[in-house]
């Protein structure tokens, strides 16, 4: 699949435009990152992807085809979106009936939501709690009960607002997994995220946005070695990528190995 | 050192919960600590928190045994507004700290003020003062719902900084934030700390941890495992079964030490993890 931003405008009053000529394409299974200062569009921008929000200018396009007259339903069949609080989410008795409400909705058949249930709890780490109400989940559990519902739908692209937040060590490492099956099937991810560690472990493309405008748009190691540009969207890179720089070495490295291998090729030179 | 905290083999059980979400936990907090709690979710950590403030008992029901004093009041004996002379909780979800029942930021930040019978002139400065603080001097006259989570996180830290507590306790309290603006409130609080302000902090980004803890205390399901200086902990190998993960700077010390790019000296902070690369360039 392919999402097209052309020239995207949007602004919750008229006055006050918080997204500003966005030109941006998406394409196959790539993992994106939006990442940015807090009020600089990243959300207002992930929430186009689905039809939430409509451009006031610009259009949007999903393999070529505007999309723009396109119905929620229509829209949230092929993008997913997964909200930052759960609790904005979730809203039926039980994970099992948050599981099945979308894909019934879209008219999937009794059959196929019932594999996917097995195949999703899993993913999730659900499969004990199917039943349980979602108030009565852990804050992690029910984050991913959120994750599962719109997984459930199998759409083409899935977009996490803020999946870390909140996350432990275990919970991040289920998210690394449920990132990389996802793309393993073919679909799309594409993540908001202030977590640098996440960000650099899990996606091949990162977008910073700076004020309603993209600010930077490239790998992972390209945009880590930005680091003055960075700082203009109130980031800073991850921890060892950091050390390496202060340290001076040349290559943009994300763990030890890699960082290992940079003193060895400065020490050869 | 004074004591400011101290809880002594203190459980608790929330009401229709199966097991215990704090089991025997002992503590002590001396005046001026910087103490970090760090754990898997579902540790007791928030449990913890909510202890400490009063909430549990006052507000969480349940069954507790053993005692948890501040500034050696009893909290089971002390209302939650005596407390909040002492203490002061930022929440992990920013958006449960506001009132709502103000229609505007400065009034949303002068509340707990107001409860406290502070002078009109006395509230106008120190939300003031307070609004320079967080950056949020331009948020003064809005309606607190129209915020964004970022912004909300900055009122709520505002308004219990306001209250001027002697203890702060901070619960994954910057996760909305981007990071450089983390990295700005946390530097407020090591100056507040530096002040005096005897911090306490549940957090999971383990650099920040290490960073600007004096003492790193463990929990896992309930119970306090560890308790030591930030090396003293993270130099030990199966931190993984309590479900956290060692600083990278850790495990960047330990590669290079298997490397032998190294001596074995353990780095757990940007500073001295930078002093160690260079050191194993010029080996």
């Amino acid at each position: 699949m392919r999402i097209e931003l052309r020239d995207v405008c949007y602004g919750y009053q008229p006055e006050r435009q918080v997204l500003r000529h966005i030109n941006l394409c998406f394409d196959g299974n790539q993992s994106v990152a939006i990442i940015g200062q807090n009020g600089a569009g990243k959300t207002t921008l992930a929430k186009h992807l689905n039809g939430i929000l409509r451009p006031t200018q610009g259009s949007l396009l999903i393999d070529g085809t505007d999309i723009c007259d396109w119905t929620t339903a229509q829209w949230s069949s092929r993008v997913g979106y997964v909200f930052q609080n759960p609790d904005d989410q979730l809203f039926l008795g039980s994970v099992r009936e948050e599981f099945s409400f979308g894909p019934r909705n879209i008219g999937m058949d009794e059959a196929a939501i019932g594999r996917r249930i097995t195949k999703v709890a899993a993913l999730t780490g659900l499969q004990d709690k199917l039943d349980a109400h979602p108030s009565d989940l852990s804050p992690t559990e029910k984050k991913f009960c959120g994750i599962g519902a719109v997984v459930m739908m199998n759409p083409d692209a899935v977009v996490f607002d803020e999946p870390t937040c909140g996350q432990d060590h275990a919970g991040n490492a289920r998210l690394h997994r449920l990132i990389a099956e996802l793309k393993h099937e073919g679909k799309m991810c594409l993540a908001i995220s202030h977590d640098m560690k996440f960000v650099a472990a899990n996606f091949d493309r990162v977008v910073a946005i700076r004020k309603g405008e993209v600010l930077l748009d490239s790998t992972p190691e390209d945009v880590f070695s930005q680091t003055d540009t960075l700082r203009e969207s109130f980031v800073a890179p991850p921890p060892i990528t950091r050390v390496a720089q202060g340290a001076g070495l040349a290559d943009t490295v994300f763990s030890v190995d890699q960082f290992i291998e940079a003193i060895r090729n400065t020490r050869s030179k | 050192m004074k004591e400011v905290v101290q809880v002594d083999h203190f459980s608790f059980t929330y009401q229709d919960a199966k097991a215990p979400s704090l089991r025997d936990v002992s503590l002590t907090v001396r005046e001026g600590e910087f103490l970090c709690v760090v754990g898997a979710n579902g540790a007791g950590k928030t449990t913890l928190c909510n202890s400490l403030v009063g909430l549990i008992p006052h507000y969480f029901s349940g069954s507790s045994e053993g005692y948890v004093r501040v500034n050696g009041a009893d909290t089971a004996h002390s209302s939650v507004a005596d407390l909040s002379n002492y203490i002061g909780l930022v929440f992990q979800n920013p958006f449960n700290q506001l009132t709502y029942a103000s229609g505007t930021v400065a009034e949303e930040l002068a509340y707990g003020l107001g409860n406290r019978g502070i002078s009109r002139d006395e509230m106008r400065r120190r939300v003031k003062l307070v609004s320079q603080l967080m950056h949020i001097e331009d948020l003064l006259d809005r309606d607190p719902l129209e915020l964004s989570g970022g912004q909300v996180q900055r009122v709520a830290f505002g308004s219990t900084f306001i209250m001027e507590p002697n203890i702060l306790v901070l619960d994954e309290c910057t996760t909305q934030l981007d990071p450089l603006g983390a990295s700005e409130i946390f530097e407020i609080v090591k100056q507040l700390n530096a002040e005096g302000v005897t911090v306490i902090m549940v957090d999971h980004d383990m650099e920040r941890v290490v960073q600007y803890a004096d003492t790193v205390v463990v929990m896992d399901a309930g119970r306090v495992v560890l308790s030591g200086s930030p090396k003293g902990v993270f130099a030990l190998s199966d931190l993984g079964r309590y479900g956290i993960d060692a600083p990278e700077y850790v495990k960047l010390s330990k590669g290079l030490e298997k490397n032998g790019l190294a001596n074995g000296d353990l780095a757990i902070t940007y500073d001295e993890s930078v002093a160690m690369a260079k050191k194993a360039l010029e080996r």
